[in-house]
């Protein structure tokens, strides 16, 4: 009896959870790509467009999900970040147009 | 005799110009003031900042105009004068500033529908540009940045699906009530309008109006506006200014959109930007809004959001703690970069210690 209870239970939350999932699909594909986007922009108008230290760009675009690779090519003034798997890139266009996610 | 009796007011009106400072290539500056109430204003601002925790009150950059004159200037961090920080929202007030000087050119009215200027809100007739002004589109928005980032639209707006074209991002959004009704902050609702400005001003002017029709006149040489990937100006969130350069938006806005003798802006679009969007409940917003700027008073007279500050205080605001706060009754323009992570900074408190130690110190 204890058993069927909780059999039922487990699959009304299953299709709770593949209902939530459905409705957030939209979402939830684009969330792994935040962290890489938000950090790839924000570190290249901290460092090219406010013209901060690299050093502190680090610190300043840090949040509490990690990144995995990082790279700035200085010459290009082009930032590319990975993390949870999505890899953005940053530009900085110029004086007035700053920097840009490609 | 007549003629000179004609020519006194005159005179006057020349004194009276010559009385009132203005920025050059410079602004001018006043020896710096020290005693207890600037020592209490710093105690507030410049707390030993913490890298490492990224806790409590980061002030970046202050900067306090009095009658046009720089009375107070400093800078922490790796912020000086010459950075040009990111405003984050305090670039929508800019952006209604901009619109400013085009509704001076009589190139559009504030109930003219936004649909006009932007045509994928042909979904929502009724929506006007006053509307996208007052944040009061009635699109379904949810405004959050770190603490509920999956359904949060404007972090899906800067940096995932909204990313290349933001403003067509916004207009893909249902409507949770008819346009003007009720009022909900959204990032969107500046980007709808930074579109609309495309058409308003046209394609070709589009790229340089900001400069040509703002930050030029005003001597700003420095300016840095984010586009997206349409080139659509991130007007919600990407303009940079030094601090000195923001406040001299600030002092135009003091002197009711006037730069030395030139109209800028019309006093209408300044009153439009000061009035208090009627359909503002208490509690839906840490300040009232207007059009495109924050107030410190609202049509219901209990609603006080900085009690320490004069009625007439208005502000733009962004993310971090960055404020440019105007005071026309003690002619102060206040400007105030930061790096706040954990909410601690208030306005009400800064601007307490900051009337403390400026109000009444200089007799026009």
């Amino acid at each position: 009896m204890m058993r069927k209870v909780s059999l039922t239970l487990m699959a009304v939350l299953l299709v709770a959870l593949f209902g939530w999932v459905w409705q957030e699909r939209v979402a939830l594909r684009a969330f792994p790509g935040i962290i890489s986007a938000y950090t790839a922009k924000e570190y290249c108008s901290c460092r090219y467009v406010m013209q901060q230290p690299a050093e502190y760009c680090r610190g300043y675009v840090k949040q509490s999900v990690p990144t995995n690779d990082f790279l700035d090519t200085p010459e290009a003034k082009r930032i590319t970040v990975s993390g949870l798997g999505r890899s953005h890139s940053a530009r900085w266009m110029g004086e007035r147009q700053g920097c840009r996610l490609e | 005799m007549s003629k000179g009796w004609f020519l006194i007011p005159l005179l006057l009106l020349n004194l009276n110009a010559q009385a009132e400072d203005w920025p050059g290539e410079q602004w001018s500056s006043s020896p710096p003031p020290t005693g207890p109430a600037i020592e209490a204003l710093e105690q507030y601002a410049f707390v030993p900042r913490d890298d490492a925790t990224r806790q409590g009150i980061r002030t970046d950059a202050l900067l306090v105009i009095q009658d046009g004159r720089l009375v107070y200037e400093r800078y922490a961090g790796p912020t000086d004068a010459h950075t040009p920080h990111l405003t984050w929202s305090i670039s929508k007030s800019l952006l209604a500033t901009v619109f400013g000087v085009a509704y001076g050119e009589k190139r559009f009215a504030l109930d003219d529908p936004a649909a006009r200027y932007y045509p994928p809100l042909k979904r929502h007739p009724g929506m006007t540009l006053a509307d996208l002004f007052h944040w009061a589109s009635g699109l379904d928005w949810q405004e959050d940045y770190e603490y509920a980032p999956l359904n949060s639209s404007v972090v899906a707006m800067l940096y995932t699906r909204g990313s290349h074209d933001m403003a067509a991002f916004t207009a893909g959004h249902d409507s949770f009530s008819p346009p003007g009704q009720v009022f909900r902050y959204s990032s969107g609702d500046s980007n709808l309008l930074a579109a609309a400005l495309k058409t308003i001003v046209g394609p070709a002017s589009y790229a340089d109006y900001p400069w040509t029709a703002l930050f030029d006149p005003l001597g700003i040489r420095h300016a840095t506006w984010e586009t997206d990937a349409s080139g659509t100006f991130v007007g919600s969130s990407y303009a940079y200014l030094t601090a000195r350069d923001l406040a001299r938006v600030g002092l135009l806005m003091q002197r009711d959109g006037r730069w030395g003798d030139r109209q800028l802006i019309p006093k209408d679009w300044i009153a439009f930007s000061r009035e208090p969007f009627t359909r503002f409940q208490a509690g839906q917003d840490e300040a009232v809004p207007g059009g495109h700027w924050w107030l410190n008073r609202a049509a219901d007279r209990t609603i006080r959001p900085w009690p320490d500050a004069p009625p007439d205080t208005f502000a733009a605001l962004g993310h971090w703690g960055q404020a440019l706060y105007i005071i026309p009754s003690a002619r102060l323009v206040i400007v105030r970069y930061g790096d706040d992570r954990d909410g601690s900074y208030r306005h009400n408190e800064l601007l307490k210690r900051a009337m403390a130690a400026f109000a009444g110190t200089v007799q026009p």
